[in-house]
């Protein structure tokens, strides 16, 4: 499309505007910033981002974030340039991960001490056994259940609801977290993510459900930009990780439970800390070494009175010697007890299997669907130099060519795709925005906390630019932005074709119809 | 393995898969003589996510070895009492929170396959399920799903408007593996969503809308496919509602929009409603996760009981959908599970599963194919059901019988799998 002259739109924040138009004015070079291989955009006709600096900004902010509000603009145009912006955030963004979140009063119990959380999902069953069978109070709850008309903690939650509440609190957190920086440092919130579904726990197994709150917090965020063996430590010892996969219920062969039935092993666990967390699935690990290390791992439970939810009970423990691709856990007293656990852990954290899959599943959340090999191979060249450092590896990132190529394009998720919304709006504080953000996320394939298994949601255009599910993106802006304020600031980012497709609409649509429109649609 | 894997890791059994499959082409003759048969049938294939635990729905009571492994969780022998399994034949049994599939195995249109998978021997959920859905065993790699594939074969010509109509329809999921490739396809969201028009039912709102999407690229191309199958699905389906006879069926939902085994009942509703009203939808697909049941899976009550009631509603309102000639409707899972229960009673990752075809060409009313027990010599690495059948050659005997696919187009949707010859009598015809 020829450039042309900026339209005429409704007259606010001119100063600001103008400015925009005339960065955007300044570069000539018209570039489609569509140029790629990936058979998904070779007809893009979408974004014209004729300014190679205002590109990156739009990168920087959406994928070190969650996109452009008022305030973020002003802050990165008040750095040198992007790049210079993104390696500050870096630094922000691990102080912030050294210090406690920015709970709301109201959200504090996700964080309560992990005694205290145990101690309310106890009263929760107690409540419910007591309550005569058959009632309708009994059995409510899954994931999405009870978020259509709730959200409101002003009275203190019933006995029998305490998980509920604990999920709709931690939903609360993470669309507040996600969108309002004076809250949440953007690229913290994104890495957050990034390791919660690297190490994805679900709300709807039900011992999990109290405690995804605290887990978000004290494994994703607090390790956030730390080490990954620290990370990962954290994640093998949190409750809601020992019950998501079965773990804690995992004890030696042939040990006496508490009826006086016989227990023992499962597997499940140790397969998909191999699988997932760590090696991948062509990591080099064969059946023999899963169920070596589920015996490893025997003993590991949660403990409700301790203040980090763990107890290793050594009675539960498989003794006897074991080994772990190639690694042997000597028999004897010694060799015996949490310790092995540990050391396993650690082994699995380093494995040169184990930077390669994090770093092309890295790429792939801030660079591509597919990556080059290149950079995969130059990120996971930094994790292992830098044993694991997440700071140091994402700062191999930034650094990267690759980062800011044009070329490399990312469709959002719907969990990007509602955060950049939010965060544009500013309607996070807002409970009718909050509800219908949770409803837009179940609806477009991505509850928050709600994939069922340990691999987490899928992250590429080929999972989410799909026909059902884009007009229901377009469904929730146009709602959002009824009564919010204007996102003119959107727009020096955005095509021409779509600012004249939007500026001939009335008013009241014009705020929708960007948040709707295929440049949002990226980031 | 992906195309940026720097790696050079062995990949388990690729290449002795690989060679297994080179052998190929043993068709039989009769095999070759039907390809005129009757082309008409719809196929609807429901996914059980998660791996479902098939040793507790097709309850091998004969076995002595089964109530060995399982102490704690086997389903009783039949003895008439409803919580022990209900009598087949000597052999096997149904779960008894599958009774409501009785009336229709007793009318020989529900069978199963009591050992069938894939011959790739992964443990892993998301690459056992890629290869089903792709018809590639042991090949992780990008690839179409078979059923887009299969959909590329029977396209439907071209409307009035110059565009082609879908004969696929997958109901649940944003995207399904299965269904992704170049064909296209009627994707309709899970639970109640489906009825929903939301804002586009406006039709200025729809208007702006659709111009900032005129382009030609493939976000703008999705996003109006999107928009028009929308309004077409929430048509048909309130217009179904608004049927009295049809009107009860929507209290029937347990659990709207969950993705759950429960909300699997709701999203067969709206498949056999918009198959049923669209005769050139030919090709259904439904799944459901949840069946993953490491700790805690109960016998004839608990979480797999409950998730198998909900299975046997979904067949039965399938069968009111699906009975005409050349229908068939297969429920599958990536892998089955342990034959022992695991420590915490519970099952592990296994191998080979039940599979279960119904229809009116099915031979039903028993099982097919090879059962070899679970004897300790007879179990898969010591411990799982062995894959007896390939799951490509059941679903090319269904395809080859109902769609009257050939010999070429069946190598297209499944390169280099075997015919299983006996599997010849799976269906009739």
């Amino acid at each position: 499309m020829p450039q042309q002259n900026p339209i005429a739109l409704p007259r606010r924040h001119a100063m600001h505007r103008m400015a925009c138009w005339l960065a955007w004015a300044a570069g000539t070079t018209s570039k489609a910033w569509a140029q790629t291989d990936n058979p998904l955009d070779t007809q893009a006709a979408i974004p014209q981002q004729v300014n190679a600096q205002l590109a990156e900004q739009w990168r920087a902010l959406s994928r070190l974030g969650y996109g452009a509000s008022a305030a973020l603009v002003a802050d990165i145009q008040s750095a040198p340039n992007a790049r210079a912006w993104a390696l500050r955030q870096l630094d922000t963004a691990h102080n912030a991960s050294q210090s406690a979140p920015a709970l709301t009063a109201e959200l504090q119990d996700i964080n309560a001490p992990l005694p205290e959380i145990f101690e309310g999902a106890q009263r929760e069953r107690q409540a419910r056994a007591s309550i005569k069978a058959g009632t309708d109070l009994v059995g409510k709850g899954a994931a999405s259940e009870g978020m259509h008309q709730r959200l409101d903690f002003s009275t203190s939650p019933e006995t029998q609801n305490f998980n509920r509440t604990m999920v709709e609190k931690t939903a609360v957190w993470r669309l507040q977290a996600c969108s309002q920086s004076e809250l949440e440092n953007p690229l913290l919130a994104r890495m957050t993510e990034f390791w919660f579904n690297h190490l994805n726990v679900y709300i709807g197994k039900g011992p999990v459900r109290p405690f995804v709150g605290h887990y978000l917090i004290h494994v994703a965020r607090a390790h956030a930009l730390g080490t990954f063996e620290n990370l990962l430590l954290a994640s093998a010892r949190h409750p809601a990780m020992l019950h998501y996969l079965d773990q804690a219920q995992s004890v030696a062969e042939g040990t006496r439970g508490a009826q006086g039935n016989t227990r023992g092993l499962n597997e499940n666990y140790a397969r998909e800390l191999m699988e997932l967390h760590t090696l991948g699935v062509d990591g080099g690990y064969s059946q023999t070494d899963v169920r070596e290390l589920a015996k490893v791992l025997t003993g590991w439970t949660v403990g409700p009175t301790s203040s980090d939810g763990f107890r290793f009970v050594m009675r539960w423990h498989e003794g006897g010697s074991k080994r772990v691709m190639g690694h042997v856990y000597p028999d004897g007293f010694f060799g015996r007890g949490e310790a092995e656990g540990v050391q396993a852990i650690r082994m699995l954290a380093r494995h040169p299997s184990t930077a390669h899959r994090l770093s092309l599943r890295l790429a792939q959340f801030f660079v591509a669907d597919t990556p080059s090999p290149e950079l995969v191979q130059r990120l996971s060249q930094s994790f292992i130099d830098n044993k694991g450092d997440i700071k140091r590896w994402m700062q191999t990132l930034i650094e990267s060519e690759e980062f800011w190529d044009a070329s490399n394009r990312l469709f959002k998720t719907p969990m990007d795709f509602a955060c950049s919304a939010l965060t544009a709006t500013q309607g996070a504080q807002d409970r009718k925005n909050l509800l219908l953000t949770l409803g837009f996320l179940n609806n477009a394939g991505q509850p928050l906390h709600g994939w069922q298994t340990p691999d987490g949601y899928k992250t590429d255009a080929a999972t989410w630019l799909a026909p059902e599910a884009l007009t229901r993106r377009a469904d929730y802006a146009l709602q959002l932005a009824r009564h919010s304020e204007d996102v003119d600031f959107l727009q020096p980012y955005f095509s021409l074709a779509t600012l004249q497709t939007v500026a001939a609409q009335r008013a009241g649509l014009r705020n929708g119809l960007l948040l709707a429109s295929p440049d949002f649609m990226y980031k | 393995m992906s195309p940026i894997d720097t790696y050079a890791l062995p990949r388990r059994n690729f290449l002795a898969t690989l060679a297994a499959a080179g052998s190929a082409w043993a068709a039989p003759a009769c095999w070759a003589q039907n390809s005129a048969a009757d082309a008409s049938g719809r196929l609807v294939v429901v996914f059980l996510r998660g791996a479902y635990d098939g040793l507790s729905a097709l309850v091998p009571h004969g076995d002595s070895n089964y109530y060995a492994l399982r102490p704690s969780i086997a389903i009783a022998a039949p003895d008439g009492n409803g919580l022990a399994a209900i009598r087949l034949d000597s052999t096997f049994g149904l779960h008894p929170a599958l009774a409501p599939l009785m009336p229709l195995w007793q009318q020989g249109v529900l069978g199963v396959i009591p050992a069938a998978g894939s011959p790739d021997p992964t443990r892993s959920h998301f690459d056992a399920q890629h290869h089903w859905e792709t018809g590639l065993p042991g090949h992780g790699g990008a690839a179409n799903g078979w059923m887009n594939t299969l959909a590329s074969l029977r396209t439907n010509a071209p409307a009035a408007d110059g565009k082609a109509h879908a004969i696929a329809l997958g109901v649940g999921e944003a995207n399904p593996q299965i269904l992704s490739g170049g064909a296209p396809v009627q994707l309709v969201p899970r639970g109640q969503a489906a009825t929903r028009q939301g804002a586009l039912g406006d039709s200025r709102t729809r208007d702006a809308v659709m111009q900032l999407y005129a382009g030609q690229d493939r976000l703008s191309q999705a996003f109006r496919a999107g928009a028009d199958s929308r309004m077409q699905t929430a048509q048909t389906l309130n217009a179904d509602m608004a049927d009295p006879a049809m009107a009860s069926k929507e209290m029937l939902a347990a659990n709207n929009g969950a993705g759950s085994a429960q909300g699997l009942l709701l999203d067969a509703q709206h498949l056999g409603t918009l198959m049923r009203q669209d005769r050139r939808l030919r090709l259904g697909f439904l799944s459901a996760g949840g069946w993953d049941t490491h700790a805690n899976q109960g016998s004839a009550t608990g979480t797999l009981a409950n998730n198998l009631g909900n299975l046997a509603a979904t067949l039965t309102q399938l069968r009111r959908d699906f009975s005409q000639s050349g229908d068939v409707v297969v429920v599958c899972s990536e892998f089955g599970r342990t034959s022992a229960e695991n420590g915490t009673r519970g099952t592990d990752h296994g191998h080979g599963n039940a599979l279960w075809i119904m229809g009116n060409q099915v031979q039903g009313g028993r099982w097919h194919g090879n059962w070899t027990g679970l004897a300790p010599g007879n179990l898969h690495e010591g411990r799982d059901l062995p894959v007896h059948h390939d799951f490509r050659a059941v679903f090319a005997q269904i395809l080859r019988r109902t769609q009257g696919l050939g010999n070429a187009e069946l190598d297209r949707l499944f390169p280099g799998f075997s015919w299983d010859s006996s599997l010849d009598r799976l269906l009739q015809g």
